[in-house]
């Protein structure tokens, strides 16, 4: 591929991950370089989420391995992964319901907390609570300073987000909790952010403003690994797209190539949408070429 | 006690199936209630004990045959089951997962309570009216009693299997265990199925019950709690839900038990079925026939936290409320009510350590007497044996509570929802049965006598006003330091973990290490609260801390709402300390309890002041 | 359309504070086979749950044969004669083929009845005559699409809503499942699918309607809309094509 990236800060080789019969995940291979955004797209049931678990740690691959900065981390716990700087959000958004959004974005920043330090085990814990009970002033600057930030980020999502600062999450619309969840990844300063389907349940309106969001934090420099069904967005963003279907890659390039492939068209838009197209002419000529034109339903 | 021939082993052996049939017929009832309502009922064991009265009535006071007995015994059963699914579950519906649960140790409770009041405390004796001849089989016997239960227990199993395979409503049955949704899809109704599956499970239960008061010859009120958790564990041993493995998890408890009592004595028979639930739980928790390498999914997962508005106290009302507590022995002089209040306090401590578990982590803990019984025992013996001073002894005893708690309860750290539950209630048990068996430290069933009384030099504290004041100093420490903890970004992740574990994982929260330190803390408090209640009681022993302590502590943080701190102090204050001041017949408390949690959970499940 | 045996009104349904539906409105005429569209999220499945009575409508409502279903359990509306396919076939897995199919006519107390529609039901899908004393878990996924619609078929329902019925099915076995619908369809029962697949379910429907996020944005004869260029982006979620 002509813009292979040199560095990749992920790199995934022959990933694999079974559910009894089914493979969800079946040895598949992709790279993500630093600073792209890389998207995976893919008709449902083809094994997208289960890949961001793989990669997550929150599941283990029966086969393959995973690289992240030069590193082997197959198989290490989510929590490992994400003090290495990998963030995530999740398909149908999994915020901490009863925390203000401010903690669930501070949650966020659990893994950059010197009061969470040392991981010495027993001891580790005590000074932990130690430092909760005494609260030094060092331990009650950095907290003042997490709460600045994460303020920082949420005013990113401006006025939907900045008035519900100490409200429950659970008291939030759907949309919001996506922002959330967003939020509170970018408070672990990724160095990697996975984002599954972020605008799933969104408006055109709201995605437009998530596009614009997601668009902000590539032009940082963010490294980006993006599930979105809403092709638009995709073809928008993505250095780089990758498509999967039955758990295997089916294609992958620039967005305009990938979008044209016919492999692609198949899988996502339906099976025989293809061949459909090339009957089309033949079978099905005389039904209804010159019935009414569909009614278009204003919103 | 280690038999060299084979006539003892195959008598053993016959023992051990006898009672692995009586548990079958326990654990196949549960199996078929968590298959089609993914609950663990703990109100089983108390059917069981119903199912034994009615049989105790028919034998003794109606004179009826033994066949009328038992259909007696089942129908009565059956309809307590229907009654109970649709009094007592199907109400909570769709509220979280654990309230069903909870609700059946309401239910088990008031149940409890309920025939210790009709029937008195007492141990009844049920005679068999069956010929007492034995048949002799190689160095041992079977009796008619022994074949009876095997003929009940193959009888009903075949029974089940027909009902199961061969009728429309058994064919519901599997379908709605299989796929709830799709089984109402094709018509079922699946209300109308829960209530059959309660009936049925609950007439096997009443004649289980029966059976055992018939081996045993005796029946009492409490018989229930621990035939009950047996029922779970060999459910457990043969995977949640899986009906022929209830019945081989149940013949292989019974024979561990039998094998193990002819190894080690009697007084052990409890202490095998936990711990093979620990390791169960740990090592296998799909069971011993399951081939997923995971826990089921979504079902066993969700906290007891119902979104609300919590009450939050102003600061100065906080500390009003405090010099008011403080100021009252200044006012009141009567030692019996700050005797009362004092022992409120007390349970503050235990109800405070909960809350902190339970409400702020999300890990219902149903053994947490154990954490007071650890900490009594540690300080009184510290204090007599070993000769350190009270005032040294009792933080040295928190520790050790904190210690020892967090270690036993670790392994199960990995489970969530209902396995939690499950596995603290064991935990707690087997504290109980160590204590009672490790007689050359714990002094075994006698118990401490002589427990030394707090004293400041020199001078012991035991007047009405120090029974009141120094839990209430401890009580006020504890609870400004918890506050202070849930203020910090520990309260935050401890939070977070009770939300969405998964989320939490994936922020970099290291579960083990956070449930640990929750486990720690709350061991800290409960083992000094245990402490103080051994030195004002001065005598202590096994049963100074019994499993429906863990139940009065769970009611105690509902009533006040999970996790809050107030809330917790204030569940104590209630729930101790009313029923006394009101002199409250002593044997409707227990039952007073089991009503409130169980209107709790239906009505209020956030509690008085909000959960947080 | 006057004569719709099942209509949907102004249906407004939330899941929790969430909104799913905005004033769904939608008709499936006696004997046509209509199909509802839409992408990921677009509240396809919960119009399925709506109509089985799974999920209560905030408001608005769903009307059968003239008469609103307000208020009727799921056991209830099926007993109306309403069949379902649900999303991934959900078979009972541990149950025989043919404990799965009798499970279809639980509603149904004539044994005799019974027997000789499952006799025509086996005609119907042969293939599921040979695997009767199989359990269902084990055959493969257009065998279990078979025994999902013969099971549906067993109550004898006068409509019958299916749930993406070609998800997760190779090519081969898609033709088939389609080819049974059509068959169904033929013999009188109206057929409501929920597809992601646009392009297969608008080769056998009557009619479709395309959702997106909770809305109706296109609808009309499905020979239309399978050539209108406007259904790929609207079911996709995208405002500009790519």
């Amino acid at each position: 591929m002509a813009n292979e990236p040199k560095k990749p800060l992920l790199a995934i080789a022959g990933l694999t991950r079974r559910f009894g019969g089914l493979t969800a995940v079946n040895g598949l291979s992709l790279t993500v370089g630093q600073g792209e955004l890389v998207s995976v797209i893919g008709p449902n049931g083809a094994g997208k989420t289960t890949l961001f678990n793989l990669i997550s740690g929150l599941d283990v691959p029966d086969a393959g391995s995973v690289t992240f900065e030069g590193r082997d981390v197959t198989g290490l716990s989510a929590e490992r992964l994400a003090a290495l700087g990998l963030a995530r959000s999740f398909q149908h958004g999994r915020v901490f319901g009863n925390l203000s959004v401010l903690d669930n974005v501070l949650v966020g920043a659990h893994t950059r907390l010197r009061a969470v330090k040392p991981r010495v085990p027993v001891v580790g814990p005590l000074v932990e609570l130690a430092l909760a009970l005494i609260r030094p002033p060092s331990v009650r600057a950095e907290e003042e300073r997490l709460r600045a930030e994460a303020t920082e980020i949420v005013r990113m999502f401006g006025e939907r987000l900045t008035p519900r600062l100490d409200k429950p999450a659970h008291s939030l619309s759907y949309a919001n909790r996506r922002r959330v969840e967003i939020a509170r990844a970018l408070a672990l300063h990724p160095r990697l952010l996975l984002l599954d389907e972020p605008t799933a349940g969104m408006n055109p309106t709201e995605t437009a403003e998530m596009l614009e969001i997601i668009r902000g934090l590539k032009a940082r420099g963010l490294t980006i690994l993006l599930i979105e069904h809403k092709l638009d967005l995709v073809m928008q963003l993505s250095d780089r797209v990758v498509v999967m279907d039955h758990g295997a890659r089916i294609a992958e390039g620039l967005p305009a190539a990938v979008a044209n492939d016919p492999a692609v068209i198949e899988a996502y838009l339906g099976h025989k949408a293809v061949g459909a197209a090339n009957q089309d002419a033949g079978q099905d000529a005389g039904r209804g070429r010159d019935a009414t034109v569909p009614v278009r339903i204003a919103h | 006690m280690f038999p060299t021939t084979l006539g003892p082993w195959l008598d053993y052996t016959i023992n051990g199936l006898v009672i692995g049939n009586i548990y079958a017929l326990l654990a196949v009832g549960l199996a078929l209630i968590f298959g089609v309502s993914h609950l663990i009922n703990f109100a089983h064991g108390s059917v069981y004990m119903v199912g034994a009265y009615i049989g105790w009535l028919c034998v003794t006071k109606l004179a009826l045959p033994l066949p009328v007995t038992f259909v007696a015994v089942a129908a009565g059963c059956g309809l307590l089951g229907a009654v109970i699914e649709r009094v007592g579950l199907r109400p909570l519906r769709n509220a979280p997962r654990i309230a069903p649960l909870l609700a059946t140790i309401g239910l088990s409770v008031v149940l409890d309570q309920s025939a210790q009041l009709l029937f008195s405390p007492d141990p009844r004796a049920l005679p068999t009216q069956l010929p007492t001849w034995r048949i002799a089989i190689g160095g041992g016997s079977i009796g008619a009693l022994d074949l009876l239960i095997a003929g009940v227990g193959i009888g009903s199993a075949a029974l089940l299997y027909g009902f199961l395979r061969f009728t429309k409503l058994g064919w519901a049955v599997r379908a709605t265990a299989l796929d709830r949704d799709a089984a109402q899809q094709c018509g079922v109704d699946v209300d109308k199925v829960n209530r059959t599956v309660f009936a049925i499970a609950s007439a096997l239960g009443g004649v289980s019950g029966l059976l055992v008061g018939m081996y045993y010859n005796t029946i009492d009120p409490n018989m229930g709690f621990q035939a009950g958790l047996k029922g779970i564990v060999a459910q457990l041993i043969g995977g949640v839900g899986n009906v022929p493995g209830a019945i081989a998890g149940s013949l292989l408890l019974g024979l561990i038990e039998s094998y193990g009592i002819a190894l080690f004595g009697t007084s052990y028979r409890n202490l095998f079925a936990f711990v093979a639930l620990i390791l169960i739980l740990v090592l296998r928790p799909n069971g011993l026939f399951a081939r997923a390498r995971r826990l089921p999914p979504e079902p066993l997962t969700g906290t007891f936290i119902a979104p609300s508005r919590p009450l939050v106290l102003p600061k100065w009302a906080v500390w009003a409320l405090a010099a008011a507590a403080l100021a009252l022995p200044l006012v009141v002089q009567q030692p019996y009510l700050l005797q009362t209040l004092g022992n409120a306090w007390l349970y503050a401590l235990l109800a405070l350590s909960l809350t902190l578990v339970a409400g702020t982590v999300g890990q219902v803990s149903l053994g947490h007497a154990g954490l007071l019984a650890i900490g009594a025992y540690a300080s009184s013996l510290l204090a007599l044996d070993a000769g350190v001073p009270v005032l040294l002894a009792v933080p040295l005893a928190g520790l050790v509570a904190a210690a020892l708690g967090t270690a036993l309860v670790y392994p199960s750290f990995r489970l969530r929802g209902h396995y939690v539950s499950i596995a603290t209630l064991a935990v707690g048990e087997i504290v109980t049965l160590v204590i009672l068996n490790w007689e050359s430290l714990t002094r075994g069933p006698i118990g401490v006598t002589g427990i030394p009384p707090l004293s400041v030099a020199g001078k012991p504290l035991v007047s009405g006003q120090w029974v009141y004041w120094v839990p209430l100093a401890v009580l006020l420490a504890f609870a400004a330091l918890q506050s202070r903890l849930l203020n910090s970004h520990l309260g935050r992740t401890l939070r977070a973990i009770r939300e969405d574990d998964v989320a939490a994982r994936s922020y970099g929260v290291d579960l083990n290490r956070y449930k640990g330190l929750a486990f720690a803390v709350a061991g800290f408090i409960a083992g000094v609260g245990g402490a103080l209640m051994a030195h004002f009681y001065s005598y202590i022993n096994h049963e100074t801390f019994p499993a429906p302590v863990s139940m009065l502590a769970l009611t105690m943080v509902i009533l006040g709402g999970l996790g809050n701190v107030a809330g917790a102090v204030l569940g104590a204050a209630v729930l101790v300390g009313l029923p006394e001041l009101f002199r409250a017949a002593a044997e409707y408390r227990m039952l007073i309890y089991g009503v409130v949690l169980l209107l709790l959970i239906r009505f209020r499940p956030q509690g008085l002041l909000g959960t947080v | 359309m006057t004569d719709a045996l099942l209509r949907l009104d102004r249906v407004n349904s939330f899941y929790g504070p969430v909104q799913v539906h905005f004033d769904l409105s939608l008709e499936v005429p006696r004997g046509q086979i209509v199909c509802l569209l839409g992408g990921n999220a677009s509240g396809k499945s919960t119009t399925m749950k709506i109509i089985l009575g799974l999920l209560k409508p905030r408001s608005g409502q769903v009307v059968f044969d003239g008469q609103p279903l307000t208020g009727l359990t799921t056991p209830q509306i099926v007993r109306r004669g309403i069949g379902s396919v649900p999303e991934s076939r959900r078979l009972f897995g541990t149950m025989t083929v043919r404990e799965n199919v009798l499970m279809g006519a639980y509603t149904r107390s004539d044994a005799h009845t019974v027997a000789e529609d499952y006799d025509g039901v086996l005609d119907l899908f042969p293939r599921l005559r040979e695997r009767h004393a199989q359990q269902a878990g084990t055959l493969s996924g257009g065998e279990q699409q078979m025994v999902a619609m013969a099971r549906a078929l067993m109550g004898r329902p006068r409509l019958i809503v299916m749930d993406e019925p070609t998800m997760g099915l190779s090519p081969l076995h898609v033709d088939r499942v389609l080819e049974m619908i059509q068959t169904i369809n033929r013999q009188g029962v109206s057929i409501f699918m929920v597809e992601q697949n646009a392009s297969l379910a608008l080769q056998i429907a009557h009619r479709g309607y395309v959702l997106q996020t909770g809305r109706i944005v296109l609808s009309g004869p499905a020979a239309d809309l399978a050539r209108d260029p406007q259904i790929r982006d609207a079911y996709l979620g995208g405002a500009q094509a790519a």
